[in-house]
């Protein structure tokens, strides 16, 4: 393991690398502070241009803008109010408060402070847990990732836009019917592509993120309730950025269990860092003190601690399934996976022995990212902050540019920008129905891979089912994979009987 | 019966799947291949057979809460519909079509300043020193740092060529 740190710090500490950091974090952190823009946009808006550049310094850069991200939203839901990033809402219940007392500048430094902490005791972590699972899924067969691949499917349904469950295997479905259009890779019959050369070789899955994510963002921005523009001047009456020992004190237990709570929420394929600062809120306030708990929503430190430290964790511990088992535990990761598998590297547990440098140099890079945060992105923010004040009519016009010409510089085919349009009103729509984009470019990305090994799988077996509970992991796995379906389910019951039991005790109280 | 976004949502899904099933059972296969146990079609079909499954039980659940909760019309605070907002989403995909038939014709430069220059236009910039600033500078250096310094060809326009 010392080998591989070392081989990562050599990686990422060139000259190159630490300025792709730092050029990601300053990038992601400004598109993460446009409210509706968060880290799948960023990153997606990144891809095109680490096309040109290695695996190593692309993944450093694209966990720069995750990282940057993350932080970005949680400068404009302290100062505006406006989460960029569905990870930073209950950032918002608090640092709003703060930012209103005109404590803008500590909330936002006890942010990057919670965030750096998060993230450094989360690094820690990942490069302890990482190699671990990396040498144990080095066992796995095609049956095993199967039954994995099923698993993170449904756990992103299950978790994500809670309530909508249906909702959200119907985008997975939506993205695994699309990942089929084109040549079929084993047998090479055409699939969906309605006689059209430019379908043959499928949808590039860049498209997708740009035009779901990107275009469908930046066009319903217009219709948005609160632009940033309209808001309150974010960069007016900051406030000190400094903490007292007896703040740091006070929050420094919420940091430690907000770390550990957020690694793992973030680790569980399709939780996220948007559950894990939910989490994380929850549970500070439940052990708040009675007096404390008053504090909640008005502006505690606690309150904003938890969610930021929780929420860096989870984004290093979504990387452990994607760098370890090649399956992305949420839609940024997903895109991750999308940029290297573009590169043609695989992740699984293969990569950890091919590409050890790229394995490595990531994890060295997220806390490097944490570095730039705290120690550059931050006193910078009421500058970058400033850059907000960009007229929104031509910032939304240059996103659209900078997405459209992204997806034409990787194909040069102009049939893609058509393409794009016509996602960018399917997006649109699905958002007005309230569907969520993530689970479906999970489904888009993994569809490739989950009929290759239910393919191989069924070859292995004669054609029998039975793979799927031959194999103890397997059959592990697929339990899993139930109890994740049912979960859904049975809290349905349970509240559709917290609902009639009300009712009735109301009719009878009547 | 009341028509809410997620009933509309598992209609159209249902439609979609139904046509998307009708297309999975056109998809071509070689000789004896219908026998195999894995075939181009096989996941397809599962994809469609599931994707009905589930938007038909959406659309179930969807009326067993209407007639559980009965079928009053809830009166929802809705927004106020932004017409000016909707006419420039729906402008400004008419202008990425656009952008897509010029730019091979026009070039990179012509057609990408053009975008830029109907694109603030049609987001309500009136300001002509504005919208030249905001095009034509952003277009030339983008084109220099993509041909010159990274050495990416950008086209130049079949009409000058």
């Amino acid at each position: 393991m010392t080998e591989g740190i070392l081989l990562g710090l050599a990686t990422a500490f060139t000259m190159k690398n630490i300025m792709f950091v730092i050029f990601g974090c300053f990038v992601g952190t400004f598109i993460g502070m446009l409210p509706g823009l968060g880290p799948i946009t960023a990153i997606a808006l990144m891809i095109p241009i680490t096309y040109g550049i290695d695996p190593s310094s692309g993944m450093i850069l694209m966990a720069g803008v995750y990282y940057g991200a993350i932080f970005g939203g949680s400068t404009s839901s302290i100062l505006i109010n406006a989460p960029g990033v569905a990870g930073t809402v209950a950032t918002s219940f608090d640092g709003y408060p703060m930012a209103c007392k005109g404590q803008a500048g500590k909330a936002l430094a006890l942010a990057a402070y919670a965030s750096f902490s998060g993230g450094t005791i989360a690094a820690i972590f990942l490069l302890v847990a990482a190699p671990m699972l990396s040498k144990v899924s080095l066992s796995f067969q095609s049956p095993d990732y199967f039954a994995l691949l099923l698993l993170g499917l449904t756990a992103v349904a299950a978790f994500s836009s809670k309530g909508n469950f249906l909702k959200s295997i119907m985008m997975t479905l939506f993205g695994l019917m699309l990942s089929t259009v084109g040549t079929d890779q084993a047998s090479g019959i055409e699939r969906f592509t309605f006689g059209q050369i430019d379908l043959l070789d499928g949808i590039s899955f860049l498209l997708i993120a740009m035009s779901m994510f990107a275009l469908s963002e930046a066009l319903l921005s217009i219709i948005g309730k609160k632009a940033p523009d309209e808001a309150e001047t974010p960069s007016s009456n900051m406030g000190s950025l400094k903490l007292s020992k007896e703040e740091i004190k006070e929050v420094a237990p919420t940091v430690a269990r907000s770390s550990v709570l957020g690694f793992f929420v973030g680790v569980l394929p399709g939780a996220g860092a948007t559950i894990a600062s939910f989490l994380a809120y929850g549970l500070e306030r439940n052990l708040a003190s009675a007096k404390e708990k008053l504090k909640f929503g008005k502006g505690s430190l606690r309150g904003l601690a938890a969610p930021e430290t929780a929420n860096n964790a989870a984004c290093s511990g979504s990387f452990v399934p994607l760098l370890t088992l090649g399956i992305p535990g949420s839609g940024t990761t997903a895109v991750m996976l999308g940029a290297l598998m573009a590169y043609g590297i695989q992740p699984g547990p293969r990569l950890f022995i091919d590409n050890p440098e790229v394995f490595w140099s990531v994890i060295v890079s997220m806390y490097l990212g944490n570095l730039v945060l705290l120690f550059i992105n931050l006193p910078l923010i009421p500058y970058i902050a400033r850059s907000l004040d960009l007229p929104k009519q031509l910032l939304t016009v240059l996103i659209l540019f900078f997405s459209l010409i992204g997806v034409y510089l990787v194909s040069f085919n102009a049939f893609d920008i058509f393409m794009m349009a016509g996602f960018a009103v399917i997006a649109i729509g699905l958002r007005l129905l309230n569907f969520s984009m993530s689970p479906l470019i999970l489904g888009f990305i993994l569809g490739g891979m989950l009929e290759q090994n239910l393919r191989r799988s069924m070859t292995l077996f004669d054609g029998e089912i039975s793979f799927l509970w031959e194999r103890p992991i397997t059959l592990t796995i697929m339990c899993l994979t139930a109890l994740v379906l049912l979960m859904p389910l049975v809290s349905t019951i349970k509240s559709y009987r917290a609902k009639k039991s009300g009712s009735e005790q109301h009719s009878t109280s009547a | 019966m009341n028509i809410t976004a997620d009933k509309i949502g598992a209609l159209v899904f249902f439609i979609f799947s139904v046509c998307y099933g009708y297309y999975a059972f056109q998809i071509p296969l070689y000789p004896g291949e219908e026998l195999e146990v894995f075939s181009s079609q096989t996941m397809p079909k599962v994809y469609a057979f599931t994707a009905i499954v589930i938007s038909s039980l959406a659309l179930i659940l969807g009326f067993i809460d209407d007639i559980r909760n009965g079928s009053h019309v809830t009166t929802q605070s809705k927004d106020k519909f932004d017409r000016v907002g909707w006419m420039r989403i729906a402008s400004l995909i008419g202008l990425m079509v656009f952008y897509g038939t010029t730019l091979e014709v026009l070039g990179f430069i012509t057609s990408t300043i053009l975008f830029l220059i109907l694109g603030y236009l049609i987001m309500g910039e009136r300001k002509i020193k504005t919208i030249i600033l905001a095009s034509v500078p952003v277009v030339i250096v983008f084109w220099a740092i993509m041909t010159q310094a990274l050495g990416i060809y950008l086209t130049n326009g079949s009409l000058w060529s």
